[in-house]
């Protein structure tokens, strides 16, 4: 058995470093070094702070905060000296262990997949359901208006007094259903074609002009709003919000990346259009809807009709995008919202009374002048 | 340029040695150790993370070799726990709360103020943590001379519309490079920067034509800048990183990434400090023997004290 081995000293006063032999004892080790002086250091005394890996160099320690230190190629070396003092040697890492070690790491990799799955999937969202009902009003506004701030630009906006008029008339009628709602709604109009809508915490809602647009009568503008109304109503974005903000915190506390915390709250604002609802709180929002717009008076009919148009037209989008967006979801939504509407009874509809041809253009003519 | 330096450096030396630094790491092996970590943090709740990042330091260090040595960090999990909830109770809530008041311009002013702070204390406290031959590197630079240092450096660039960055850059890296010791000897700098403003306008002209591409060739030029006008005594940096290279190395990497969904960045980490310490060399005498642990190294926390805001911890 080899008990002497070949290393370099390094008296931690000097970065010389002087060659040495190393014997291994019983109760320590004995280091020789080429300029003949000779230092006993007991097992106890050493600390191993690296070599625990194949390849690495074995580095031992002994002493306070600037120790002396002992430096081995061969980790042969540790592999002896377990055999050697097999009582004293637990402090040192020993490589017939590295099988053992391998074979935990990799139920630990699985383990830790398994479970980062698992907590996105449920284990957030459950934490955030059960955490936005003590969310209070006030801090979904000022989430809602950072929100608006990311945005909305000022100069984006339309502000026309004949468009603006037909929107808080109608919101008005939807929001006189729920005359105990902590919220007070603003509607932004925002001038982007995009076939969108959306809706932040604390009251504010967008649509986008392409939206508008895509409108045929006033009806299906007023289920679009009493859709949005609704998720605000039943705080689906500040849940949505929550969840997006708790995933990263605890990615960069697993990950080991704190320094970015305090830059998710604002990340979360920002990508809020691009975050998705599920479709248990889409098909609430759009009941909820229905209802909403049953007991406003105005024709529930509209917002079918008008999934029917956002259907139609992404049908008519060739190749990849056409299979992106003709989800079943939107078929299935018709579907249900159909069988609702002839479920329920609907109170005598008034219908909503504007030059709609005239009013949906309002906001492109006025961005072109 | 690295040649010409080199003669005109080691004329009055005994040889121009050159000593090349080199990198062990083995992507698989940290890939372990982060996997390890990654469970430790889930099943502690996110607080054995600061004990992993120390596992990773640790290794990434020991794979680094100069002369023959690796080097090695001596940090503990302990005290950038500590250090961590120092900076979210002083720098974290008081910043949260400020967004959260709508105070959003004070609260960029706030970022603003607290940037020179976290530059000299991170370099402070990692240098202390960090050794050759276990002799302590250092950063003896003030937090408040740095303030006014980056004040006068964003108000140049300002003034410049920008033109005038590179020197701002070059100030920066000239502090942190001529503050920094290693034992009980100094690091020099020479850079001047105006240099680089020629190259930095070119880049800026070629960034839409090029897609922005050409920025993989300035950085590798800055870099190359930086290496070349540090000195540690009589030696001299020298570094060869190319932009060539540097953007084959970050395509390789970003294939990686997208082919494996992420899980390629063990690997990532290792191919960028290969490349980096692989393309860096020391050339000119250097008197070993004549470098002494510096005892001043050992209050590093202690300099916590010297103001409010001087905060022992690590934002890397």
């Amino acid at each position: 058995m080899q008990l002497e081995w070949r290393g370099h000293y390094l008296d931690g006063k000097s970065a010389q470093r002087r060659g040495a032999v190393v014997q291994l004892q019983a109760s320590g080790l004995r280091i020789t070094l080429d300029d003949g002086a000779l230092l006993d250091w007991p097992y106890a005394e050493i600390k191993q702070t690296q070599g625990a890996y194949a390849g690495e160099q074995v580095r031992l320690e002994r002493g306070g905060e600037f120790a002396e230190a002992l430096l081995i190629q061969d980790s042969d070396f540790l592999a002896t000296l377990h055999r050697v003092a097999p009582n004293r040697a637990e402090r040192f890492h020993n490589p017939a262990d590295r099988p053992a070690r391998l074979r935990a790491t990799i139920v630990a990799g699985v383990v830790s997949i398994v479970a980062l799955i698992a907590l996105y999937l449920y284990g957030v969202p459950a934490l955030a359901t059960a955490v936005t009902p003590f969310v209070p009003v006030a801090w979904e506004e000022k989430l809602g208006a950072m929100v608006m701030d990311q945005m909305v630009q000022p100069e984006k906006q339309c502000n026309d007094p004949v468009l603006r008029k037909t929107i808080d008339e109608i919101v008005a009628k939807l929001t006189a259903t729920v005359p105990n709602s902590p919220y007070k709604f603003r509607v932004y109009l925002v001038n982007d074609p995009t076939v969108n809508a959306l809706a932040a915490p604390g009251g504010y809602i967008v649509i986008f002009r392409g939206l508008l647009e895509a409108t045929r009568r006033p009806e299906e503008l007023a289920g679009v709003l009493a859709h949005e109304l609704q998720h605000v109503l039943k705080r689906h974005s500040t849940k949505l919000i929550l969840q997006h903000v708790s995933t990263g915190v605890l990615m960069s506390a697993f990950f080991g990346d704190v320094s970015g915390l305090a830059s998710f709250g604002l990340e979360a604002a920002q990508t809020l259009a691009l975050l998705r609802y599920s479709r248990g709180h889409e098909s609430e929002a759009d009941a909820a809807g229905l209802k909403m717009l049953n007991a406003a008076g105005i024709d529930g009919s509209g917002i079918i009709s008008f999934f029917e148009i956002l259907q139609a037209k992404s049908g008519g989008e060739p190749g990849f995008l056409k299979y992106v967006s003709s989800h079943p979801d939107t078929q299935d939504r018709i579907a249900r919202l159909k069988s609702l509407a002839d479920q329920t009874e609907q109170a005598a509809a008034r219908p909503l009374r504007y030059d709609w041809a005239n009013v949906k253009k309002i906001c492109a003519a006025r961005s072109t002048r | 340029m690295a040649m010409e330096l080199l003669t005109e450096s080691s004329g009055v030396l005994q040889s121009a040695e050159s000593r090349r630094f080199a990198f062990h790491g083995v992507g698989g092996t940290l890939f372990g150790i982060q996997i390890v970590n990654l469970f430790l943090s889930i099943v502690t709740l996110g607080i054995f993370s600061f004990w992993g990042r120390v596992k990773v330091r640790k290794y990434m260090m020991s794979q680094t070799e100069f002369e023959g040595d690796r080097f090695a960090y001596h940090g503990n999990g302990q005290e950038l726990l500590i250090g961590w909830l120092k900076a979210l109770v002083f720098v974290g809530v008081p910043l949260l709360i400020l967004t959260f008041l709508s105070a959003g311009a004070l609260a960029y002013l706030a970022v603003l103020a607290f940037m020179p702070i976290a530059v000299v204390s991170a370099r402070r406290y990692r240098l202390s943590r960090s050794s050759w031959r276990n002799i302590r590197f250092s950063f003896r630079g003030r937090v408040w001379d740095f303030a006014l240092l980056s004040v006068k450096g964003w108000f140049l660039s300002a003034v410049t519309f920008g033109i005038a960055y590179p020197v701002w850059q070059n100030w920066r890296q000239s502090y942190l490079v001529s503050h920094s010791h290693f034992g009980n000897q100094k690091f020099d700098y020479d850079g001047r920067g105006s240099e680089l403003i020629w190259n930095f306008l070119l880049h800026l002209l070629l960034t839409i034509p090029a897609l922005g591409i050409n920025w993989f060739w300035y950085w590798a030029r800055l870099q190359r800048y930086y290496w070349n006008h540090t000195r540690f005594g009589a030696a001299r940096f020298s570094s060869q990183v190319s932009g060539g290279g540097l953007f084959g190395l970050m395509f390789v990497n970003l294939l990686l990434l997208l082919v494996t969904l992420g899980l390629a960045w063990s690997w990532v980490q290792v191919r960028n400090a290969r490349y980096y310490l692989e393309h860096l060399t020391l050339d000119g005498a250097l008197d070993v023997a004549a470098i002494m642990q510096d005892a001043q190294t050992a209050s590093a926390t202690g300099e916590a004290l010297s103001g409010f805001f001087d905060l022992d911890f690590d934002l890397g």
